[in-house]
Parts: C-alpha cells; sequence; structure tokens
C-alpha cells in the first residue's frame, strides 16, 4: 500500500512537470502553429541556470525565479529564430529540432555530463498516508497549481490573452484588427519558455537532470499535449498526470527499462485514436 | 510603393476648398509569382462619400483590400490614405471561440478606447448577444460584429469586403441602411467591394467596375446602371462568378 | 547541340554533371586507401538513406526522424538472418521487405496525423527501437551487439573488399536515386507536391493523399533498411550504439543540407556531412582536449547548420548551386524556367499555382522541370527525358 502511495506521489510530481510542458507546447502551437521541439530544453536550463546561481552564492528562491526570467529569455530567443521571417512550418518544426540539438550541445559545453542536482525545500519530511515525503514535492505540485491557474487567468480573463487566443483562432482577422500576430507568437515561446522553467526548477531537486534530459521530456511533454488535441491546456494537464502516473506504476510494478516504451506506445495509441476521431468529426464538416 | 501613414488627417471634409481624396490608389500592381492579380489600378475615395467597387469572383477585389490594409505588399504603384482604414474582410471571419463582446473590443487592439457602447448603440441586436460566442451567431448576426469590430477601431474608411455573401436580401438591406446611416450622420467613408452590384450601385453614389485586376469601368453609379456591358454582366439576371 | 538537348532534356548543364559526378565516383575507389574507401561507403548508404528522406519531407511533407530506426531494423534485420544461415543475399532482400513492412504498418497510424505529430511519433519508435534492442540480448545481442556477420555473396561473388563494397554502394546508391527521381517526375509524385502544398485541393483533384503519403513512407524506410543492411555486412559487427537518435537527426541534417525535396541533393547531403563530421571527430579528439568536445562540437555544428540552411539557403547546395549557374550560363543554355512556362506540359499534370502558396518547397523543388541544373547534374542517370 505504501509503495502505491509512493508511486503515486512520484507519479503526479512527474505528471505535473509533463502538464507544465504540454502547456507550453499548447501555447506556442495555438499561436504559431509550430510544435516546438526545443520545449524540454528549458526544463534543462531552468534547472542548470539555477544550479549554477546557487552555486554562485545567489540566495535560494532569488534564483530560481531568475532562472525562470533566463528561460523564458531563451524562449523568445527561440522563437524568433523559429517564426520570424518567411519560414515554412516544416522548416520551423525542422528548426526547433535544430534548436533542441544545440542546446544539448551548449549544456553539455557549459555543465558537462553529470547529473546535476540542488536542494530544494528544506524541512523534514512530512508524514502522508504513510509514508515519508520530501516537501519539494508538495511544492511541485503546489508551485505547477498555482502557475498553471495564474496562465489560465492570464489567457481567459486578460485582453492580452485574448489577443492570444484570436491569433490561434483566426490570425488574419487578428492582423487586420492590428494584432502584431508574430509578436504574439514571440510571446508565446516566451510563455513556453517559462513554463518549461518552472518545471526545470521544481524537478531539479528531486531528480537530477543532465543535458540530454530533454529528448524524453519533449516526447513525454507532447504526448500529453496531444491529449488536448495540442490546443486545450486542461486536457493536456490530464494527459500530463495520466502519464505521468502510469509511468511510475510500470517502473514501480513492472520494470524501470519498460517505462519510456509504455508511454510511448501509449502516445502512438492515443494518436490513432484521435485521428479517428478527427475523421469523424471531419466528415460531419 | 508608399502607404502613408494613418494619421488622422483634418476632420471630415465639408466638400468645399481642394478635393484631397481620403484615399487614392496610384496604378496600383500586384503579383503573384508571375501571375498579375492588380494591374495598373487606380480609385480614389473622398471623405464623407460611399464608394462601390464591383467585379466577379477573382477579379481581384480581396487582393486590393488586403493590399489596403497591408496584409499583402504591391509590387509597384502607390496608395495613400489620410486617416484611419478598417477592413471587414470577405467571410466576416471572427474569432469563434470568443463571444461578441470580445470580439468588438479586439477590433480596439490599436485604438485609445475598447468600449463597445457605440457600437451597442448602432446594433442594439448585438446587446443581448454580447456574451454569445460569436461562432454561435447567425450571418447576419456576424456581419454586424464584423462591422461593429472594425468600428472600434475608429477608422476614417470602412472597407467591406462581400456584404452581402451568405446572407438573405431583407438582412443585407438592413444592413445597408445601417451603413448608409453611418455614412450621413458620421461622415463615414466607405468602399463597398461585392459581386452584388446591384445592392453596390444602390447604396453608394459611385462605382468602380473591376475585371481580371483591372479598372474596366468607372464613373456615377446611375450612370453605370445604364451601360448595357455593366448591364449585361452584373445587372442582367445571370450570376456573374 | 539539340541532338544533346533531345538526350539530356530541357537541362544541359545539370546533365553535363551529372555525367562528370558520376563518372568521378565510379572511377574513386579504384584510387582511394582502405579509410577513405569507409568514408566512401558510408556516404554512400547515408545516401540512399537520404533520398528516400528528401523524397518523403520534400514531396510528401512529411517531417521523419525515425530514419536511424529503419536503418538500424535492416540492419539488425539482415544480420540476424545471415548469422542463422541464411544466404546473405536473401537476407539482404528480406531485411529490406521487412522494414518496409513496418514501415507500412507504423505509417498506416502514424500519417493520418499532421506533420509533427509524424516527427515525434518517428522519434518515439527510434527510441522504442533502442530500447527493445536492449532488452532482447538473447535475439539481438543486447548492449553489446551482433559480430562475425558474414559478407554478402551475390551468387558465386563474395563481396569482401572495401573496394567491392564501394562499387556495390555505387550501384545501389545509383538506383536508389533513379527510383526516387522517377517518382518524383511521375504523376503521382506531381500529385503528392500538390498535396503537401494543399491537401484540399489534391483531394478534390482525386489524389489520394493518405496512400501517396504512405508509398513514400514506406519507400524511404525500405531505402534506409537497404543501407542498413549492406552497412550490417559491410561492417561485420553492430550494436545498438550505431543506431542513436543523433543519426535520424545526422540524416535530417543531410536533406537540409542538400536541399529539402531535391533528389540530387541526397548525395551532396550525405558527403558534406559525412566529411564534415569526420573532421570534426579529429578536431575535438586532439588529447589536450575535454573528453566531451567531440560530441558538443558535433552537435553545436549540426544544429547551427541546420538553423542557419533553413533560414537563408532552404534550398540547400543544390538549390544555391543551380541558382548560380542560372545567372552564369548564356541564356541559349539556361535550363527551361519554371514548372509554369515548361514546353508541353505532359497530360494530367497539377499545375501548381504559386499565388501565396507557403510551401516554398513546391516552388523550389521541382526537378520535372529542369529548374536546377545543379539539382539535375548530381542524379544518376546519364540520360534522362523531360515530362
Amino acid at each position: 500500500m505504501s509503495a502505491l502511495v509512493q508511486y503515486l506521489i512520484t507519479g503526479i510530481s512527474q505528471g505535473f512537470l509533463l502538464a507544465l510542458l504540454a502547456t507550453g507546447f499548447v501555447v506556442i502551437y495555438r499561436v504559431t502553429k509550430v510544435v516546438n521541439f526545443a520545449q524540454g530544453a528549458f526544463v534543462v536550463f531552468g534547472g542548470f541556470i539555477t544550479y549554477s546561481l546557487l552555486g554562485a552564492g545567489v540566495p535560494q528562491g532569488v534564483s530560481e525565479v531568475l532562472a525562470v526570467l533566463a528561460s523564458a529569455a531563451i524562449g523568445l530567443v527561440f522563437g524568433a529564430v523559429t517564426i520570424l521571417g518567411k519560414m515554412t512550418p516544416t522548416a520551423s518544426l525542422i528548426t526547433t529540432i535544430g534548436l533542441a540539438i544545440l542546446s544539448e550541445a551548449v549544456a553539455m559545453l557549459v555543465w558537462g555530463t553529470v547529473p546535476l542536482t540542488f536542494s530544494g525545500l528544506s524541512g523534514h519530511d512530512l508524514h502522508i498516508a504513510g509514508i515519508f515525503v520530501q516537501p519539494q514535492y508538495l511544492l511541485l505540485i503546489g508551485a505547477s497549481i498555482v502557475v498553471l491557474l495564474v496562465l489560465w487567468l492570464v489567457l481567459e480573463r486578460t485582453y492580452v490573452g485574448k489577443g492570444m487566443t484570436a491569433c490561434a483562432s483566426n490570425p488574419y482577422a487578428a492582423r487586420l484588427s492590428g494584432i502584431n500576430v508574430k509578436a504574439m507568437g514571440l510571446l508565446s515561446f516566451a510563455i513556453g519558455g517559462a513554463l518549461g522553467g518552472v518545471g526545470g526548477v521544481l524537478i531539479t531537486p528531486l531528480f537530477p537532470i543532465t543535458y540530454d534530459s530533454d529528448v524524453n521530456l519533449a516526447i513525454l511533454g507532447f504526448a500529453a499535449a496531444i491529449v488536448g488535441w495540442l490546443t486545450n491546456p486542461g486536457l493536456a494537464l490530464a494527459g500530463g498526470l495520466a502519464f505521468g502516473v502510469s509511468e511510475e506504476l510500470v517502473a514501480g510494478y513492472w520494470s524501470d527499462a519498460n517505462q519510456t516504451a509504455v508511454a510511448l506506445a501509449l502516445m502512438i495509441v492515443l494518436l490513432l485514436w484521435q485521428s479517428h476521431r478527427r475523421q469523424q468529426v471531419e466528415k460531419l464538416v | 510603393m508608399v502607404l502613408s501613414p494613418a494619421a488622422s488627417g483634418p476632420p471630415a471634409g465639408d466638400g468645399t476648398g481642394e478635393h484631397t481624396p481620403l484615399l487614392s490608389v496610384d496604378r496600383l500592381v500586384v503579383r503573384y509569382g508571375a501571375a498579375v492579380a492588380l494591374d495598373d489600378v487606380s480609385l480614389e475615395v473622398g471623405r464623407g462619400e460611399m464608394v462601390a467597387l464591383i467585379g466577379a469572383n477573382g477579379a481581384g477585389k480581396t487582393t486590393l483590400l488586403n493590399t489596403l490594409s497591408g496584409i499583402i505588399t504591391a509590387s509597384s504603384g502607390a496608395i495613400s490614405c489620410r486617416g484611419r482604414l478598417a477592413h471587414v474582410p470577405e467571410g466576416r471571419e471572427l474569432f469563434p471561440d470568443l463571444c461578441v463582446d470580445d470580439n468588438l473590443r479586439l477590433g480596439a487592439w490599436k485604438a485609445a478606447s475598447r468600449d463597445p457602447a457605440d457600437v451597442y448603440e448602432l446594433f442594439p441586436k448585438l446587446r443581448d448577444l454580447a456574451r454569445r460566442r460569436a461562432g454561435y451567431l447567425s450571418g447576419g448576426e456576424q456581419q454586424m460584429v464584423a462591422i461593429g469590430r472594425a468600428l472600434m477601431a475608429k477608422p476614417d474608411l470602412l472597407a467591406i469586403d462581400e456584404l452581402s455573401q451568405g446572407l438573405a436580401p431583407n438582412v443585407v438591406q438592413e444592413i445597408g441602411r445601417y451603413l448608409v446611416r453611418l455614412n450621413a450622420d458620421a461622415g463615414l467613408s466607405v468602399l463597398l467591394v461585392e459581386q452584388n452590384a446591384r445592392l453596390a450601385l444602390e447604396l453608394c453614389s459611385r462605382a468602380y467596375v473591376l475585371e481580371t485586376g483591372r479598372i474596366a469601368a468607372e464613373g456615377p453609379s446611375s450612370h453605370l446602371k445604364e451601360q448595357p456591358a455593366v448591364q449585361r454582366a452584373y445587372l442582367g439576371g445571370h450570376v456573374a462568378t | 547541340m539539340r541532338f544533346l538537348r533531345s538526350l539530356t532534356g530541357a537541362n544541359l548543364p545539370a546533365s553535363v554533371a551529372t555525367v562528370v559526378i558520376g563518372a568521378v565516383t565510379l572511377i574513386l575507389p579504384m584510387m582511394l586507401n582502405a579509410p577513405d574507401l569507409i568514408t566512401y561507403v558510408t556516404i554512400g548508404l547515408s545516401t540512399m538513406v537520404v533520398a528516400g528522406l528528401s523524397l518523403l519531407i520534400g514531396f510528401a511533407g512529411q517531417v521523419s526522424l525515425g530514419q536511424g530506426a529503419f536503418y538500424g531494423f535492416g540492419a539488425y534485420a539482415a544480420a540476424i538472418m545471415a548469422l542463422h544461415g541464411w544466404p546473405p543475399l536473401l537476407a539482404l532482400v528480406a531485411a529490406v521487405a521487412m522494414t518496409a513492412a513496418i514501415a507500412g504498418i507504423v505509417g498506416a497510424v502514424l500519417l493520418r496525423l499532421e506533420g509533427h505529430a509524424l516527427a515525434f511519433g518517428t522519434l518515439a519508435l527510434q527510441l522504442i527501437f533502442l530500447s527493445v534492442l536492449n532488452q532482447t540480448p538473447s535475439f539481438t545481442g543486447g548492449a553489446v551487439g551482433l559480430t562475425s556477420i558474414p559478407s554478402l555473396t551475390i551468387g558465386p561473388i563474395a563481396i569482401s573488399s572495401y573496394r567491392s563494397y564501394a562499387y556495390l554502394v555505387w550501384v545501389v546508391a545509383a538506383a536508389v536515386l533513379v527510383v526516387s527521381r522517377n517518382i518524383t517526375r511521375s504523376r503521382p509524385g506531381r500529385g503528392l507536391r500538390a498535396m503537401a502544398t494543399s491537401p484540399a485541393a489534391a483531394s478534390a483533384t482525386g489524389v489520394n493523399v493518405v496512400s501517396y503519403k504512405l508509398r513514400d513512407f514506406a519507400l524511404s524506410a525500405a531505402f534506409a533498411g537497404l543501407g542498413g543492411a549492406i552497412y550490417a555486412f559491410f561492417l561485420g559487427y553492430i550494436s545498438p550504439d550505431a543506431f542513436p537518435v543523433m543519426l535520424s537527426i545526422e540524416f535530417l541534417i543531410m536533406v537540409v543540407v542538400g536541399g529539402l525535396g531535391t533528389i540530387s541533393g541526397a548525395y551532396v547531403g550525405a558527403a558534406a556531412i559525412t566529411i564534415i563530421s569526420q573532421v570534426l571527430t579529429a578536431i575535438g579528439t586532439a588529447p589536450t582536449l575535454p573528453p566531451q568536445l567531440p560530441n558538443v562540437l558535433s552537435e553545436g555544428v549540426y544544429a547551427l547548420l541546420l538553423i542557419a540552411l533553413l533560414r537563408f539557403v532552404p534550398d540547400g547546395v543544390v538549390g544555391l548551386a543551380s541558382r548560380i549557374t542560372k545567372r552564369l550560363l548564356p541564356t541559349r543554355w539556361r535550363p527551361v524556367a519554371g514548372h509554369k512556362v515548361a514546353p508541353a506540359p505532359a497530360p494530367g499534370r497539377v499545375v501548381l499555382e504559386d499565388a501565396g502558396s507557403p510551401d516554398h518547397d513546391a516552388a523550389a523543388a521541382d526537378p520535372g522541370q529542369g529548374t536546377s541544373p545543379a539539382r539535375e547534374a548530381l542524379s544518376r542517370p546519364l540520360t534522362s527525358t523531360d515530362g
């Protein structure tokens, strides 16, 4: 029983990480129609930059915030490279692939190949449902919820947020209304970067990351985003949690090595089901 | 090509003094690759005028409007607009997942005030629909929202593409009356781009005829109505496609 | 002059370049030594993979990150069968067929979705492939891999020396390029192109979009599997390390370097990246430098190359070369310009409108019209009829 609770808590935390990633995918895709392959890199940068700042003596708390801002800035740069100028969708996609590789190279260069971590929320382990849980887990879950909630409010309730939705649903009309669609695209990339950065900052104390952590994260984050058809953040959140928990359960009850394969197989099944649904919808249109 | 910055010029003209048109398009040429979409197009819209641009599908009407709003870059020629231009696109092009009120407010992206009160006063029906998602409205209601959205930018010139498309005749008439009222009361200039020549010539005092990228005819509506060529092509019973 | 033109189609400079390059690469193996021959073979094998991938991306608009997996699958399939006593040639053919079959199944699932889903799906495929390899040591040798793979024998001829593999690879790569080229020129090829720019338009004209995508996907996988199978026989030893995710990325970069959608660019891209990769390795493994530098260098350089090319030279080396030659040539010898003005269009050809077309690939890469002499130049056949 306690093992199950353990897996669930780990799974839910991983799930929120994936949800942050997935939301990043969704925000970027909605506005720019680009799938950002480099989404996982923001997690890596968020974690590594925090590590370096802490190492340089910047206080706990400040480092994390700075790291998130830095990730947002990196996102902005990635966005500029990806969508500014005349780029076809294919070219943009491949560009984000290139950016992901570049991120790995830079990460390897600056931080080396050894997994890095830093201490997160200090304090005694909490006693929950029969097991001891590090407070960092709760921070991860709590902070993720807050961040996602704030983001949702911004997108749904603020003028700029609605402007982004407008760009997402009808870029032509948005342009006619005077909205700078490219600028909105850059903003979405910055948001994606920030979301990834938050994820990195929160997860690294629990699970050390390396320069190539981005690939697995990107794939699973994408899988979660797919649950939301790449456009629905709520479903993406659900997808993230589902993938996070199932991964942990597979790792716990079956085998560590299989967890990725199972998750990926799940994703493919999901894609298949979704395409079936879409075809049905298209028949009605 | 030159697009003058949309600075707000002097207030709506009174017809006396120099004739400086609000919008003047001079020998505009627009190319798609090797094909020429607009060939040496020149036209004018004066302050307080309602001008029609009549043409069949594929004549280049939408291309012209897209060039006026800056979506497309011309290959040569000049556009000069001494005021703000708002473009109501063909097919309404609303933001379907946002409510009517949001759609209107977004039209004011570049304007000083985001308050849609004036639009609700013009189109009272929209008040009841303010919270309804734009995708769920009828064609006529959507057209009103589209026009309202454009009006939120406080334009001096309203360019409307295919007002009548997909709308029942009585709805079109109703909206047409709104436009005439806007023009008469507020001095709003209108460029009505239409396949439906009858409607266009009815509402507007002056018209141009665009055929395969060229201005084929122009003049006061009353004159154009009489021209046999125009009658045959656009008014004579068969629908030009 | 006119005779030559009729022989080679509208694109004389390209055909001349083709002959030259074909001849040069044919005699090259005689002059190279062992280490260079390995490079030669590697380039040739990569060419096969890249031709298929270029077809897939440039014409079907589908970005696949799984060519490394198909390459590896072909290698493993052929190796396992050969080690179990199958005649090597049969193993090779069977491996290619199996790779195509797997791709057909996977593709039927993944191709219904838009491009980005395919990219992630094929990447996932690659990861699953590697995972399976590591998990089935009894069958695949696990992390250690398979050794002592017998040499390829075609009938009574044993292909065992580097030089003979070089010639074999030349022949097979040439065949692959020809087949790819013919596909792009045939009516389905053009239909595919129309589809890449506008699925709605394509389906309106009756082009069966999904089946062409699937065919291209399976074909590109088959080419990759073919390359992989030959690789297994050539090297005699394979392991999961030989087929990392970076391999798929490398193939992608080769496509971009050569020119998205060009077939002849496959060779250029393969050669360029293989050579660059070796240079980088040489630089990076100098004794005084940190151990991870080679990887950083190669990944970094690849990434920057990819990003820069996509932005500034999207039609690749071949496109660039064709633009340059077009400007340098006297008008008489220039290839017939643009697909809208080509003489005597073949009946039933889909005319591709350029108006505001978002897909520059369509505009830049239509080999059927001979717009790019360099592109034509580097494709294999010495004679080609237009249209």
